[in-house]
């Protein structure tokens, strides 16, 4: 994207959130059917603000959604009331998930994040 | 008027498609932005949005991107609110005279403007008491996270007493602030609006409730959001639920609501009624009030927090 300088850009200023005119109102798309513009901020990155992130055992989970709601960075992906994973582009690692699942063992657990997913699956710890 | 959205439970409220987005640059933790994508989930009509200066507005319109899926408008620090009439006022006349473009018809659009505690208690103040004396069809929201976070945590009219911020610090000659916070949810009734609503985004469920009731309402609803600031508060940001859950439990954030200016209703009473004093102890901000030359403040807060309660449930059995 190319930036403007301050000084060429208009006093006031409006952000596209879609290239493109949509039929329905966003609340009636999912994101993978956006349109999304260079503009909107789905299509940053803040993966890099982690320390830990958090990784998700499909096995355990019961599709409560408490770490849907209570997620600031709209990084749980649920679709059909069904918890599907983590969205590592804009998780920002601050462990709200983790804390709130109410499974035991939990269903999210924080790790490293240089560890894999599949070595953090395989040291899982045990019900307490 | 449209319909209201059916949310029965939180794994149909999941089915939501969110019309905020991530990579906004607010801290990790932060409870602006659950507040935010309760309230925005809570219905499918369209939006108009506003925000006043403040870590919402400037985290969420970082040059050049924008979090909002929606129509949103920024113009200043004190007039989110007026923004936001201004909008809809345009919109009623436009609607008089049948100039709405006709993707319009059939809708009813959401006037929602957000402000901090700072833009709102002190700042906006008069802005937001025109709007609810005009009596706009809007909805606005206090992201009340006690003091001026987005620059630097300076104390506001909002900030409780004894809590250290940068310009109430605590230290050999001061337990922090003085003043006792404003209570803006009694004044925003006083102006005689149909719904006011004080709402915390641990509790979900009361938050949805209490934001379609405030969407059904026709007219100025006011709605203070407990907003737990992980940086502020100095707690860690995976704490964020389990602080709201202590302000919830402990009555220092009572959760009720008042329509048409008097009729009080407590909204929420909890099973296990937490001490004031593990709300405090669990935030840096308070933490010197644990020395034993301020202990007695912890007392005074507690006598502050039961007074408050005892006089919301007289208000609620009287109905007045
Ligand atoms: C008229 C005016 N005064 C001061 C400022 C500087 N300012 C920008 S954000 C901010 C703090 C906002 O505090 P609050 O409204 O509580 O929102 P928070 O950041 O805490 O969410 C201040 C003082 C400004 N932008 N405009
Ligand atoms: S760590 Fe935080 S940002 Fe990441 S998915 Fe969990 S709640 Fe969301
Ligand atoms: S909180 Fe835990 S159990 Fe509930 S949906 Fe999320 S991962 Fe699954
Ligand atoms: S300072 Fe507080 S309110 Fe501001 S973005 Fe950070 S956590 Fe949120
Ligand atoms: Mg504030």
């Amino acid at each position: 994207m190319k930036y403007l300088g301050w000084d060429e850009l208009l006093p006031g200023a409006i952000l596209f959130s879609f290239d493109e005119e949509m039929e329905k109102d966003a609340c009636e798309v999912l994101p993978e059917n956006r349109p999304y513009a260079e503009t909107n901020s789905h299509e940053a990155y803040v993966g890099d603000w982690r320390v830990l992130k958090p990784v998700y055992n499909r096995d355990l989970c019961i599709d409560c959604q408490f770490c849907w709601i209570y997620c600031p960075d709209v990084s749980i992906i649920s679709r059909d009331k069904k918890m599907i994973g983590v969205d590592y582009d804009h998780c920002k690692g601050c462990g709200i998930c983790v804390e709130v699942c109410p499974t035991n063992p939990k269903s999210l657990l924080m790790f490293e994040e240089r560890i894999e997913n599949e070595t953090a699956l395989a040291q899982w710890p045990e019900k307490e | 008027m449209s319909e209201m959205k059916k949310i029965k439970n939180l794994k149909e409220f999941s089915t939501s498609a969110d019309r905020f987005e991530g990579a906004n640059l607010l801290c990790p933790g932060c409870a602006h932005s659950i507040i935010v994508r309760e309230i925005l989930n809570a219905t499918n009509d369209p939006l108009v949005l506003s925000a006043s200066t403040g870590c919402l507005e400037v985290c969420t319109a970082v040059y050049p991107y924008t979090s909002w899926d929606a129509s949103w408008i920024h113009i200043g620090f004190e007039n989110s609110s007026t923004a936001i009439a201004g909008a809809e006022a345009m919109y009623k006349t436009l609607k008089r005279k049948g100039k709405l473009p006709a993707s319009c018809e059939g809708k009813s659009p959401k006037f929602i403007a957000f402000g901090g505690d700072g833009a709102t208690y002190d700042i906006g103040f008069q802005w937001i008491s025109g709007c609810f004396e005009r009596g706009h069809d809007m909805m606005y929201v206090c992201l009340d996270n006690e003091v001026y976070a987005n620059t630097g945590g300076q104390r506001s009219s909002a900030t409780p007493i004894g809590s250290s911020t940068t310009t109430s610090p605590a230290g050999r000659v001061s337990y922090g602030e003085k003043m006792n916070k404003k209570d803006m949810v009694q004044i925003m009734a006083a102006h005689g609006s149909p719904y006011v609503a004080q709402v915390a985004p641990n509790k979900w469920k009361d938050m949805i409730k209490k934001i379609q009731k405030g969407f059904a309402t026709e007219g100025p609803v006011y709605i203070n959001a407990m907003s737990a600031c992980t940086t502020e508060w100095k707690f860690a940001p995976d704490d964020t639920i389990a602080i709201s859950d202590l302000a919830t439990d402990s009555l220092v954030f009572p959760l009720y609501e008042i329509e048409n200016g008097t009729k009080l209703t407590i909204t929420y009473r909890p099973k296990n009624k937490i001490p004031v004093r593990d709300y405090l102890g669990a935030q840096g901000r308070f933490k010197h009030l644990f020395k034993p030359e301020y202990e007695y403040l912890i007392d005074e807060w507690q006598k502050r927090v039961d007074d408050y309660w005892e006089y919301l449930q007289r208000r609620e059995e009287a109905g007045v």
